[in-house]
């Protein structure tokens, strides 16, 4: 071995090294150089490193929050937790309305444009509209378009499998009301933004609207959710509501009403179904109705739930009112006679009378035939406020509280403002105006043995705690006079129903125009059944019927027997009476006006 | 001495920081799986939802009455064709 020949080429520093030289003793030290240069050096590499304090400074203190919403906007996603409207259900679970997911279907018209056209006439056919029309909604400005709202899901999953750039889908829910049009004014309906627009949809908006959630999750590469950031805000689908109506009631109450308003030729009808145990509405339909699943072509007269927004003179299903205030005070008895003829009264300077006169009647029969001028004989008696307190006791003239929106009070005047002919007229109903709810209402005390429990458009599940307003004992006879209504000899023999014992009051009125009576009429009926333990109230009203007949008794009468019929066998009620065959007389008795 | 703990101590560390990366692994698969649960569970949801939609509209009176009148021909029960039985009744 040798060792390796000193190279001649290399640097002298390095030779100086390897031939083992100190560093100290290096010749380049030696060199002098100006001092300022390596000042120089010193200060540019300081303020490299002040600069990069600085910048991490700008990064970490200032714009911290900016970068990091950045860095988060690429990883985290603010996921939205839509709840679900709450379910309107019968009382017995069926649905009567539900909401189902849908999409809607939106567009950014400028990357739409550029699409094949082919791919838009499948659109077009998909959204159901013509070519024309989707260009029309594609040719805007706006950079968001909505196509069509509200396309089911299946429809919208072809949509998307079209892959046209600048078509997009939102999830938003559809309404669905399977009873349709019978159902249509109780439970209202709502808008595309699923809010209530009308009926318990708008009434239990609040409960039924349910809160959105939202989440924070890191997503991964593929679009799963890999964590929750924050805590997740759970949504709080609505709760669902119970009714109180029965669907198969009221069915029965809307077919029947609708049958008895086209043979009459009416231009509008209610009618309500309350359980006498519990206040609970059962049943609550108006003619005419629209059908909630295509509101394309509405009406106002459509929309109108009479039942409860209409007021009308109810004429003489006011009198049992008058006649139990007078048997509760023992000013009479039902034997009390009063003279009712020659069927006309002249009070101060207006005349009232009756259809025909009747000569001497009992107080029963003043019901059973339904004389004006008995009840106002019988009303004479007793003070304004009385008669007043009476009227306000039983809800006419007050706010209803069903949690019903539109709901409206009627008009009772101020006792105080009575001439004797307005207690006279007011006391068999002219003068003073109620819904059909309330009418209806009115008689629980008939029904209830003398006491009154507010109404409720919810499931009861508890029965409420009456009111008393008049003694059992009248309300007991009351019963018995309004029986006879029904029997030959009354005002409505054609409200009779077969195996049943059943009672009611007629009730025929001029409707007021502009301030005027005029020769149009509402017939209305309210009827309790089974009258040996009363379980439903059943009240008519049918506006304007021009088929020849106008009278309560012969119009709004055989609605209530058919209904009352139907329902009772729906209800499994026993019968409570032997008489099957039921004899209509020819010549029942007219209503007085 | 401290030798043989050093590589003890680091073999414990790689352990460690193996099983943290299983961990994670494993949550993060169960919460995907979590994930798909519950999104199965809202779609069942909203079937049933759909489906006691599909029943109301199956089973409303309307539609009864019209397939027991029309298919069925079948007729309103009447007082006058029933025979009613009260219990214990000799």
């Amino acid at each position: 071995m040798t060792r390796m020949p000193p190279r001649t080429n290399v640097a002298p520093g390095r030779v100086a090294a390897s031939r083992g030289v100190a560093f100290s003793a290096s010749p380049v030290l030696k060199v002098k150089m100006p001092a300022w240069r390596s000042r120089l050096v010193l200060f540019v590499l300081f303020t490299a490193f002040v600069a990069l304090a600085g910048r991490a400074l700008w990064l970490q203190g200032m714009s911290t929050d900016f970068l990091q919403k950045q860095g988060e906007s690429r990883y985290a996603r603010t996921l939205e937790l839509p709840a679900t409207r709450g379910k309107i259900i019968d009382r017995n679970g069926q649905v009567l309305a539900s909401s189902v997911p849908v999409k809607a279907i939106w567009a950014i018209p400028d990357d739409v444009q550029e699409a094949p056209k082919a791919k838009l006439v499948e659109l077009a056919k998909l959204l159901d509209m013509s070519g024309a029309e989707l260009r029309k909604k594609l040719d805007s400005d706006r950079s968001f378009v909505y196509l069509k709202r509200q396309v089911e899901q299946d429809t919208a999953d072809q949509i998307v499998k079209l892959g046209i750039a600048g078509i997009e889908t939102r999830k938003e829910y559809k309404r669905f009301y399977p009873e349709g049009e019978v159902t249509a004014h109780v439970v209202g309906f709502t808008n595309v933004e699923d809010a209530g627009q009308d009926g318990m949809e708008l009434g239990s908006q609040k409960t039924l609207a349910g809160m959105t959630g939202s989440r924070r999750v890191i997503k991964d590469r593929l679009g799963r959710i890999v964590e929750d950031i924050e805590a997740v805000r759970e949504p709080h689908d609505g709760r669902d509501l119970t009714l109180s109506i029965d669907s198969k009631i009221q069915y029965i109450a809307f077919t029947q009403l609708k049958e008895a308003v086209e043979k009459n030729k009416a231009k509008a009808g209610g009618i309500i179904v309350i359980d006498t145990h519990t206040g609970e509405v059962l049943a609550l339909a108006n003619i005419p109705t629209y059908n909630p699943n295509d509101r394309s072509v509405l009406s106002g007269e459509q929309l109108r739930n009479r039942v409860l927004t209409d007021t009308f003179e109810p004429g003489s299903t006011l009198k049992p009112f008058t006649i139990a205030l007078s048997l509760d005070t023992h000013r009479v008895t039902p034997s009390t006679v009063f003279q009712t003829a020659p069927g006309k009264m002249t009070i101060g300077t207006a005349t009232i009378g009756d259809a025909e006169p009747h000569g001497a009647l009992t107080v029963a029969q003043i019901i059973q035939k339904s004389s004006n001028i008995g009840t106002a004989k019988v009303a004479l008696q007793m003070p304004a406020q009385e008669m007043w307190e009476m009227f306000t006791k039983v809800g006419l003239g007050q706010q209803p509280k069903f949690g019903f929106p539109g709901a409206v009070a009627g008009r009772v005047r101020p006792y105080k403002s009575w001439r004797p002919i307005e207690q006279a007229t007011m006391s068999y109903g002219q003068g003073i105006s109620l819904s059909l709810i309330q009418l209806a209402h009115a008689y629980l005390i008939f029904a209830r043995n003398g006491d009154l429990i507010p109404l409720s458009f919810q499931k009861v599940t508890e029965p409420p705690v009456g009111q008393r307003v008049i003694a059992e004992n009248t309300a007991l006879e009351m019963r018995r006079m309004l029986e006879t209504v029904v029997a030959p000899g009354g005002t409505a023999p054609q409200a009779q129903v077969p195996g049943y014992r059943v009672g009611g009051k007629t009730g025929t009125a001029y409707k007021i125009v502009g301030g005027k009576y005029v020769k149009k009429y509402v017939a209305d009926f309210v009827g309790i059944v089974p009258m040996s333990d009363p379980r439903l109230i059943i009240a008519v009203m049918i506006d304007e019927p021009s088929n020849g007949q106008h009278y309560g008794g012969t119009v709004a009468g055989p609605v209530f027997a058919n209904v009352a019929a139907n329902v009772l066998r729906a209800l499994n009620v026993a019968p409570d009476s032997t008489v099957t065959n039921i004899i209509i007389p020819k010549d029942a008795i007219e209503e007085s006006l | 001495m401290i030798g043989r703990l050093s590589i003890l101590v680091t073999a414990l560390l790689v352990l460690c920081g193996l099983s943290l990366v299983n961990a994670q692994y494993q949550a993060r698969s169960q919460f995907i799986e979590l994930e798909r649960a519950q999104s199965a569970a809202r779609q069942l949801d909203i079937d049933w939802a759909q489906l006691q939609l599909d029943q109301s509209t199956l089973g409303k009176s309307s539609r009864i009455e019209e397939l027991a009148r029309g298919d069925l021909n079948m007729v309103a029960l009447t007082p006058q064709r029933t025979q009613y039985l009260t219990v214990g009744e000799k």
